[in-house]
């Protein structure tokens, strides 16, 4: 196999593994936030808050292994 | 009041004039480098024609990256295409620096410039790199398709907000209620921003943030729903934007940052001094990595749907050319109806990811202006001083 079809198997392997983690992550944290939110509606704004940012923290590295990928598909 | 800072929009318009064309200067010295790929998609679409006359035989291709990338004109199809100007700082043969200022790509060519067009691309002069007859360019100023759009939607936040802004300064809805449909629409997206996002999120300093804080939450909802307008192009779909947008960010964050966010950075409190080595590197490699992730969390959603959205009317084709036209047709609603309905997921990315920029950034900058630790519980202090009162009494 050429060495460029196996960087492009890898990009296509590592944005699929990319998205997997990041969302188990996501689905993790909204899930619970759902549910806490659903239990303490006066609690919403706290609990929207503070999800998004780990939502953002979760998001920064899947978005870190995808820019990974689109390098190696590009170049 | 707030709206008297929507001078910032000029601020950033300078600042993406300057970085887009630059970007595009980087990137067409990376082609020159390296013989680009081959397009990406190879969907066809056969009725649709180039108009050069070099390439009238083959069918275009329909290429959904090329569609979503930067070009130099406004793609107006099956209605000719609208060039845009093309302005070159240019190093001459003779040494002199000059500027070029040309109404289009083709004037460009005629005057002397050479369009190198690429080994197998489907586009004509429009889509190929320009390099100078003679001397060479050192920096290619020239209005790009982004950048137009990115202006149109500056003119449009400017053109819907400067006239409320005037209505505040003369005092209505500001000693009375706001008047008329216009004014009420227009203050609810102001009042969202300044008390669901900036205010629970940067605390009692946050006033001083609205301003920005509002201005790119405007801007970036515009540019987010004008790519879905037809004929449109979403600017924020262009990485140099995002990241203009995010090293403002950066810029208030540090400018925000206070001695405690400073002293957390880079001599953490409260942790074994064996540890500080460790955490150091990764507290500063992280004031770095938040604005950049911000530019390419906005970059990469606008710029996958609408990839999407353009890969499903492609498969069209796809199956056309795979199975026959019969098939093609078969494909036909299949296609359209997923495409809707991703299109009307977009309406709805495009407003989330405009909230969400502007939440992270309301966020970070928070998180640099605070004033107490972090570990400081208020409900102490609250105790502390009713002990106190009762002590006094």
């Amino acid at each position: 196999m050429e060495p460029s079809g196996l960087a492009f198997l890898g990009a296509g392997l590592g944005a699929g593994l990319v998205a997997l983690g990041a969302g188990l992550g996501i689905g993790r944290l909204a899930g619970p936030a759902m549910e806490a939110s659903a239990r303490q509606p006066e609690a919403l704004g706290e609990i929207r808050t503070s999800m998004i940012i780990a939502a953002a923290l979760i998001e920064g590295v899947a978005l870190f292994g995808l820019v990974i990928c689109i390098i190696l598909a590009f170049k | 009041m707030i709206f008297r800072r929507l001078q910032l929009l000029f601020v950033l318009m300078i600042a993406i004039a300057i970085v887009l064309p630059t970007s595009s200067a980087a990137r067409s010295m990376q082609d020159h480098e390296a013989a680009q790929d081959a397009p990406v998609s190879d969907e066809r679409e056969a009725d649709e024609h180039v108009e050069e006359g070099d390439h009238e035989e083959e069918p275009a291709k329909f290429d959904a990256v090329h569609h979503n990338s930067d070009a130099y004109y406004l793609d107006f199809s099956p209605m000719p295409k609208l060039e845009l100007p093309r302005i070159f700082v240019v190093r001459r043969a003779d040494g002199e620096i000059g500027v070029d200022f040309f109404g289009s790509t083709h004037a460009a060519v005629e005057a002397g410039y050479v369009a190198e067009i690429e080994e197998g691309s489907h586009g004509g002069i429009l889509d190929a790199h320009i390099v100078a007859g003679s001397g060479k360019i050192l920096v290619d100023m020239s209005i790009s398709k982004h950048l137009f759009f990115a202006w149109l939607s500056m003119l449009i936040v400017l053109g819907a907000y400067l006239p409320i802004a005037g209505r505040y300064k003369k005092g209505i809805g500001r000693d009375t209620a706001p008047k008329g449909r216009f004014h009420n629409l227009l203050e609810s997206l102001v009042l969202f921003v300044r008390d669901d996002i900036v205010r629970p999120s940067i605390g009692p300093k946050a006033d001083k943030y609205v301003p920005y804080l509002l201005t790119v939450f405007l801007f970036v909802v515009t540019c987010n729903l004008i790519g879905l307008f037809p004929f449109g192009a979403t600017a924020t779909a262009n990485i140099m934007v995002t990241a203009v947008l995010a090293i403002m960010t950066f810029i208030y964050t540090m400018f925000a940052g206070t001695k405690d966010y400073w002293k957390h950075i880079f001599w953490p409190p409260g942790i074994p001094i064996l540890v500080k080595p460790i955490l150091i590197p990764v507290e500063i490699l992280g004031l770095f990595t938040k604005p950049f992730a911000l530019a390419i969390r906005l970059f990469a959603n606008m710029t996958a749907g609408h990839l999407v959205i353009l890969s499903l009317i492609g498969l069209i084709f796809s199956f056309a050319d795979l199975f026959g036209p019969a098939v093609g047709f078969g494909v036909v609603p299949i296609s359209v109806a997923f495409a809707l309905f991703i299109f009307l997921l977009e309406i709805l990315v495009a407003i989330i990811q405009a909230y969400v920029f502007t939440m992270l950034s309301a966020l970070f900058i928070g998180m640099a202006a605070v004033e107490h630790e972090h570990h400081e519980d208020h409900g102490h202090d609250a105790e502390g001083s009713l002990a106190t009162v009762e002590a006094g009494s």
